[in-house]
This record gives C-alpha cells, structure tokens and sequence, in this order.
C-alpha cells in the first residue's frame, strides 16, 4: 500500500467568459427573432397559394434557354473586367494599407479606413450609385463591382503582406532599394499565389452579384430575372434560374480547382 | 584573357508557362473588354456627378438632425438597419443551427464515405444558388414580404458555406484525443462529444461569426427584392433620387457595419486565441 495515490487534476471549471457569450447570444437570438417577427407557421399552413408559385418554379420553360445566352455572356463579362480593374487597384490599395509596405503611420491608416468604408457598402448600394452616377447599363454594374473588389481583395491581400517573410525585406533594404522596388522584388513575389486565390474567389463573388445588381438597373442576366419576375413569368425564370445555378456551380469548382492548386 | 568563373550559377527556371498564362488571362480580359457594351464615355461624367451627388449627400448628413424630415429620416435608418442586423443575426443562428450536424457528415474523418460524397454535393450546391434567387423563389412566395422571407434565405444560403468551413475544420483535427477516446472504449457518438468537438468548437462558432460579418451586408442586399431591411428604404430613396435621405442612410449603414464588425472582430479573436495565448500576449507586452 506504498503506490502514491494518484491525484486527479482537478476539472477545469467551465470559464465564466463562456457563459456569459452563450447567455448573450440566446439573448440576441431572442430579440432579433421577435424584431423580424420570426413564424414558421406558413411552412405548413399557407399550402394554398405560396406552393403553388413555388411549383411553378419545378417547371422551367426550356425553349427559354436560347434567350438566357446573351445577357450571361453579358454577366460575365462585366464579372471578369470588373476583377481585372478590381485586382490591379486593389494590389496598389493592399501596398499602402501595410505597415509592411507603408511605413508612413498616417498614409497606413488612412488607407485602412478608406478600405473598412469601401468594404462596409454592399454590393447592390454601390450598384445603385453608379446607377445614379452613370446611367442604366453594363458601365454602372461594372464600377460598382470594382468598388465592391477593391475593398475585399485588398483586405485580404494587406494581411498577406503583414505576414510576409522579412529575410527577402532586408535583402532588399541592404541592397538600397527604394520603396517601390522593395515591394516589387521583396514583396509581391511572396504575396502573388494569395493575391491570384483572392482575385479567383471575388470573380466567383462577382458573378453571384451580378443578379441583384440586375434588378437597380445595372446590366447582365439579372436586369432580365428583374423583367422575368416582373411579368410573373415563372416558367422562363425558372430557366434562367437553372442556367445561372449551372454555371455558378462550374465557375465555383473550377475556381476551386485553381485556389487549391495556388495554396499547395 | 578572362579565367572562367568556377561558378556556375544556376539556370533561370523556364518563364515560357508564365508568360503563356499571362497572355492567356489578358486576351480574355481583353474580349470581354470589347464584348461588353458599356457606355464608355458616360465614364467621364462619373467624377463630376460622385461630386455634385455627393456635396448633396453631405449636406443632408450636415441638416439639423433634430429638425423634421431629417429626425425622421435618421430614426428610420437606424430602426431598419437594426432590423437588417436582426435578419442577419436570425440568418445565421438557423445556419448554425443547420449546418453543425452537415459539418460532420462532410468530414471523412467523422462520416463514412459514401454519405461525405453526397453532403459535400449538397453543400456546393447550396454555395452556388444566390441567396437573392432563394427570396424570389421560395421565401416571398411562402413568408410573403419582410425580414422574415429574408432571414431565412440568409440561413439556408449560409448553410454551404458554414458546411464547408466546418467540415475542413474538422478534417484538420489533431488525431490524438480521437484515439485516447475511442481507447476508452467510447461510443462513434462519444468519440465525436469528447474528442472531436472540443477541439474545432472555437473554430467553427468564429466561423459563424464570421458569416455574420457577411450576412449583414448581403441582408441589406435583399431588400432591394422585397425581404426587409434597409435595403428596401435606401431603393426608395434612390428611386425618388432624395439625396438627403441617401446620405444619411449611407452613413447609419457604413457606421453600423464598421462597429459590429469591429465588436464580432474582437470577440471573434478572442475565441480563437483564448486565455492562454492572451495571457502569453500580455506577458510578452509587459516584459
């Protein structure tokens, strides 16, 4: 009777921080249910009428499909130039909102909160913007998009800076490289397989986009979902619905593919 | 005349696929360039309407807030942004909610193969439908109009991409406490209580605060279509081009974002780093 007696750690108490978040999300959960008058009840007894519509949307009008070619190309089109623009702005944007790149402290900051404003906006108020700016069309989808990008991409982009290797950073200090030449030779060849995943993952954000930015009047396949629906032609909706969906699912992957391959 | 250098650098690796893959991503910028039919030219009047519009919107933020419409005008913008964080908030606790279990049965290594296949199809497919299509087609047709038909495409929308996230958290699991567990003699069940979730929980609920961050600005999206939120009023008053009540709900939606953004920031930094490594930062700050 000599073995020690093996003494149990005691169990870590649940930490009070803990329950205090958990108590303060059912709270929020609560209140935020009953300011959008939360009821699941029309699931299951509105059968009359809201099915109905939505049956209609099982039968797409397939001779439709014809029509649907133009204002996607259309669609991604406006997606593919607004990242061009959007990446090459945002690449600039993510060098001056680095301390990293930007030793300056008030240019940095600025420079970020410029960024946090860009970013705060959706998608569809920037359309609505340019709308106002630039009249219906192409044009306005495409500046809003870019606005859009820019903030995304050079968030994500300034954080890859910040976490850069320093050794190729000093080389080129003691080399006397100046700013500029430091970030091209030390900085973005270390930043461009995470700046390239980024411009990928926003044209597939781009595409998705261009629906809503149809219906405030900017262009591509959803200025035509905004008439579809309109006209409550469901049957041709339903159409363009299911092309949309093919190719965003196609675009994904493929992107997907890609990403995969730039972070290996 | 010159010895030869007994270096003998090494050879410049081929630049021929990059230069191809340039040329490629420039030719189709360049075609989808031409192809669209933008109106070029109206670019040109962009910066002197951003000024004029923008003097004006500047000017409805500068009115006497406390002077009617413009009361009104600030009352109405905070109450239906605080309605588009609601839906936000609503959105995401049911994809939460929806998208724990699917996580698991997306991972290979908590779910057999032949139900990961399927739910990780699911889940892409889910990511690929826009959340304003689910409005128009199901949610308003069912819930009618409001926040409400928004919240809950918010939710199912955001179920792909919470699945995916955490079944990748879940894949990268240290199999350690997974074989002490099942060494235990643990139940499938067990094994996921005691040795899984303890160590992706924080991960994942960043996660959801994270699609959080997202699903306030994509609920203020939804109103364009009819789903509540300050989408709807900021539609009107751009269609009524009132640049006074455009600008000051411009400015309640950047504020209010920025600030629970800030707010699920930290806490968000919080969870993932915890206690311990706080207390490792502040050591490391006071000496």
């Amino acid at each position: 009777m000599t073995a020690p007696v093996a003494v149990r750690p005691p169990k870590p108490r649940p930490a009070l921080g803990m329950w205090s978040l958990l108590a303060a999300s059912v709270v929020i959960t609560i209140v935020a249910g009953s300011a959008i008058d939360f009821d699941l009840l029309p699931l299951f007894s509105d059968t009359t009428r809201g099915w109905f519509i939505v049956s209609q949307f099982f039968a797409p009008d397939w001779s439709y499909l014809g029509r649907t070619v133009a204002p996607l190309l259309d669609t991604l089109a406006i997606a593919v130039v607004a990242t061009a623009f959007g990446c090459v702005l945002a690449l600039g944007a993510a060098m001056l909102a680095s301390r990293i790149t930007t030793r300056n402290g008030a240019i940095y900051r600025t420079s970020k909160a410029v960024l946090s404003v860009l970013r705060s906006l959706p998608d569809v108020v920037w359309g609505m913007l340019f709308v106002a700016f630039v009249g219906v069309g192409a044009l306005a989808g495409m500046l809003a998009l870019v606005a859009f990008n820019v903030g995304i991409i050079a968030k994500l982009t300034a954080e890859t800076i910040d976490a850069v290797d320093p050794g190729p950073l000093e080389a080129a200090d003691a080399a006397g490289a100046n700013s500029v030449q430091r970030a091209r030779v030390a900085v973005v060849p270390q930043i461009l397989p995470n700046f390239a995943s980024y411009s990928l993952y926003v044209f597939e954000l781009n595409v998705r986009a261009s629906v809503v930015l149809g219906f405030v009047g900017a262009g591509g396949i959803g200025t035509q979902i905004a008439v579809e629906l309109a006209r409550f032609n469901y049957d041709n909706l339903s159409a363009i619905i299911v092309v949309l969906f093919v190719v965003v699912f196609a675009i994904d992957q493929i992107s997907g593919v890609l990403r995969r391959r730039l972070a290996s | 005349m010159t010895a030869p250098s007994p270096v003998v650098r090494p050879r410049r690796p081929g630049k021929l696929r990059y230069v191809a893959l340039q040329l490629a991503v420039l030719a189709v910028i360049a075609v989808c360039l031409t192809s669209l039919d933008a109106n070029w030219s109206r670019l040109l009047d962009a910066p002197a309407a951003a000024w004029t519009y923008g003097t004006l919107m500047v000017r409805g933020v500068l009115q006497n807030p406390f002077a009617e419409p413009h009361l009104d005008y600030w009352l109405t913008s905070f109450e239906l942004m605080g309605q588009s964080i609601a839906m936000a908030w609503v959105g995401t606790v049911i994809a939460a909610i929806l998208s724990f279990p699917l996580g698991f049965l997306a991972a290979s290594n908590t779910a057999p193969r032949w139900i990961v296949l399927p739910v990780r199809q699911l889940l892409n497919a889910i990511r690929a439908i826009p959340d304003v299509i689910l409005v128009i087609v199901v949610m308003v047709p069912v819930f009618g109009l409001g926040p409400m038909s928004g919240a809950l495409a918010l939710g199912v929308g955001s179920v792909g991409t919470l699945g995916k996230l955490a079944s990748e958290a879940i894949e990268g699991i240290q199999p350690g406490p997974v074989e002490a567990v099942r060494a235990s003699g643990a139940r499938p069940v067990q094994v996921i209580r005691w040795g899984v979730i303890p160590q992706v929980l924080p991960e994942i609920v960043a996660f959801w605060l994270y699609r959080f961050e997202v699903n306030i600005r994509a609920g203020a999206i939804l109103g364009v279509v009819g789903a509540g939120g300050i989408g709807a009023y900021i539609g009107r008053a751009f269609d009524s081009r009132d640049w006074d009540r455009i600008g000051i709900a411009l400015l309640v939606i950047v504020v209010v974002t920025m600030l629970v953004d800030a707010i699920s920031g930290l806490v968000r930094h919080r969870i993932i780093a915890g206690p311990v490594a706080r207390a490792a930062q502040l050591e490391r700050v006071v000496g």
